[in-house]
């Protein structure tokens, strides 16, 4: 599903290289974890991964699905079914949430030649989910993210993957910031969207997290490439002794 | 009223200071149609609403601009609104395509009358609207404008209101622009406890101009002002914003707040904003803003990480950051009307 192969990556107009060399296969189907010091790169990966202007390319290769990702525009990618959960995820004034979610949904629709969905099927789904995310209806009214609490916006970030169903899904330190209910609840979300043919690639710092997301994988993020990888249980051990051992 | 031809010299140039980003002579010609005569504006009046053509040489003020409407204007429309009028009905006006046009609206004790302008000139067209309105205690005057001119079209539309006590003023003012086009509101409030709002938003494209000024004169205690105008600037045009609150010993208790925010979508596009307080009352609240600044580039990337494509995250997020000068809106209808037109503007 997504193939990373000897990725590297600068940022500062290439003048601070972040990732040198980094391969990395998830295969659809799997849950890959990624742990990692602060300042290791991981959310310039993620960055990477969906284009973000700034972060640049300076070698290697990325596919979704055989697909180049690095030739396309954000937009491309996401309508490819990339999602990324925000570590920040951005205030947009003016633009209500559901306003915002349904230009986004229609304009993946639009770009994989798929029908638009009309507004009461789509006003049908974003209440019902909003409800199983026990999320207040008046958000979805409000311009997104603006004045909410950070737990507020990773919930939010959760209702938006929920919502379009995405093909591959990022989640960088969704989990920050979250107290136990809504981890519980994000996590069930989650959970739920575990399928045969969707990928995930989940950043956190945290065993916590990944007690509700049991990962297939858990790889270290360290020296801008992966400098070790197990499974399950590996990130107990991280979180045990620490990432010195993995140090550049 | 004469029947020479208009004398460019009488025209405001750059050097006169209220005119410093808004040089009419430099931008007008003799070829302009309706450099030297008068308009023929187009009402529709509210049942009730009456209207005369007045021949009167009185001017309420020295401006070169009200001077030249009142030499070329002919005779003035004169709009009486009864005491205690109101109507669901708003009193409409167009047909201010070229030419000077004198208009004069009385607003009797605790009436209240609606006004939705058209302002959209004629290819070549010169237009020099002078109007006066007056509310008188308790009165109010909702007026809403929505101007677009062709890329040549030169328009300066001024308005002297006269408020007095308990009046309430609206005003909603929607600018495309033009070749050279300003939006002048001068408000002398001469009775307390007026409220006025005195919002707008103007979208320039092309290397069209529009000058949003304002002079609000305040002798009388009590009064609450709220003005917010945004701008929208790409390509070579030019946005003036020149904003005043003139607070006057006796206007105690004055709360007054002065915003206007700009957006420069291109490195060649210009704003120009003068925004002052002049204070002389020692008991009040006044405040200014003014901000320069470009669509957020992160929150641009959010979008387009959903799916959003770059020139529609690009008219999301500046629509949302104009529209909410016109969220105080009564007219629902209205209000939407002046949005689909900035959409079509974005697309
Ligand atoms: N736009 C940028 N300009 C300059 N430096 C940057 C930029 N983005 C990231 N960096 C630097 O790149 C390095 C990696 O940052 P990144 O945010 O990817 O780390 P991280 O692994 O996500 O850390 P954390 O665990 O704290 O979230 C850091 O040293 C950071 O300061
Ligand atoms: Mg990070």
């Amino acid at each position: 599903m997504l193939k990373i192969n000897n990725l590297s990556a600068a940022v500062d107009d290439g003048q601070k290289t972040i990732l040198e060399g980094l391969s990395l296969d998830i295969p659809a189907g799997e849950v890959h974890a990624i742990m990692g010091p602060n300042g290791a790169g991981k959310s310039t990966l993620s960055y990477v991964l969906t284009g973000r202007d700034g972060y640049d390319v300076t070698g290697g290769d990325v596919t979704l699905d055989g697909d180049n990702l690095l030739d396309m525009d954000p937009e491309e990618r996401a309508a490819k079914g990339m999602f990324l959960s925000f570590q920040y995820p951005l205030e947009i004034p003016g633009v209500p949430t559901m306003t915002f979610l349904k230009t986004a949904l229609n304009a993946q629709r639009r770009a994989r030649g798929e029908e638009e969905m009309a507004a009461p099927e789509f006003l049908k789904k974003a209440r019902a989910l909003a409800k199983e995310l026990k999320m207040k209806p008046e958000m979805l009214k409000r311009p997104l993210n603006v004045g909410f609490s950070g737990g507020e916006k990773k919930r939010m970030e959760i209702f938006q993957m929920m919502m379009l169903e995405p093909r591959f899904i990022v989640m960088d330190e969704t989990d920050s910031g979250l107290d136990v209910d809504a981890l519980r609840i994000v996590a069930d979300g989650v959970n739920k969207l575990r399928s045969p043919d969707r990928g995930m690639l989940i950043i956190t710092h945290y065993q916590r997290l990944l007690d509700y997301i049991v990962p297939d994988r858990v790889h270290v993020l360290s020296g801008g490439k992966i400098a070790a990888s197990g499974d399950a249980d590996f990130a107990k051990k991280l979180e045990a002794e620490g990432y010195d051992a993995y140090a550049a | 009223m004469t029947h020479m031809p208009l004398k460019l010299d009488t025209l405001p140039t750059r050097r006169d200071e209220a005119w410093k980003w808004t040089d009419v002579r430099g931008r007008v010609d003799e070829s302009a149609a309706g450099l030297s005569v008068a308009g023929l504006p187009k009402f529709t009046l509210p049942e009730g609403v009456t209207i005369s053509e007045v021949e009167t040489d009185d001017l309420d003020t020295d401006s070169a601009m009200a001077k030249l409407a009142r030499n070329f204007g002919g005779k003035v429309w004169t709009i009486a609104v009864p005491e205690g009028f109101s109507s669901e009905t708003p009193l409409i006006i167009e047909g201010l395509n070229r030419g000077h046009i004198r208009i004069r609206i009385d607003i009797a004790k605790g009436a209240s009358l609606s006004v939705i302008e058209h302002h959209a000139g004629d290819a070549g067209g010169f237009v020099n609207i002078d109007m006066t309105v007056t509310l008188k205690a308790e009165a109010s005057f909702d007026r809403t404008i929505v101007h677009s001119d062709p890329a040549d079209c030169v328009r300066i539309a001024t308005a002297h209101i006269t408020a007095w006590n308990d009046a309430k003023v609206t005003q909603h003012a929607l600018s495309f622009g033009g070749a050279l086009s300003r939006i002048e509101t001068r408000l002398a409030g001469m009775g307390k406890h007026i409220e006025a709002t005195l919002n707008g938003a103007y979208l320039l494209d092309d290397k069209r101009h529009c000058d949003m000024t304002s002079y609000i004169d305040l002798a009388v205690p009590d009064c609450t002002i709220r003005q917010a105008v945004k701008g929208v600037v790409t390509d070579k045009s030019r946005g003036v914003f020149q904003g005043k609150f003139h607070v006057r010993r006796p206007a105690q208790h004055t709360d007054a707040e002065m915003r206007h925010d700009a957006l420069m979508l291109s490195d060649t596009s210009e704003i120009r904003s003068k925004p002052e307080l002049e204070i002389y009352a020692d008991d009040v609240a006044c405040a200014h803003g003014n901000t320069i600044g470009q669509l957020d580039e992160s929150a641009l990337f959010y979008m387009r990480q959903r799916g959003i494509g770059l020139a529609e995250a690009r008219a999301l997020l500046t629509e949302a950051f104009v529209a909410d000068v016109f969220d105080d809106m009564d007219d629902e209808e209205l209000r939407e009307s002046l949005l689909v037109k900035i959409r079509e503007w974005l697309e």
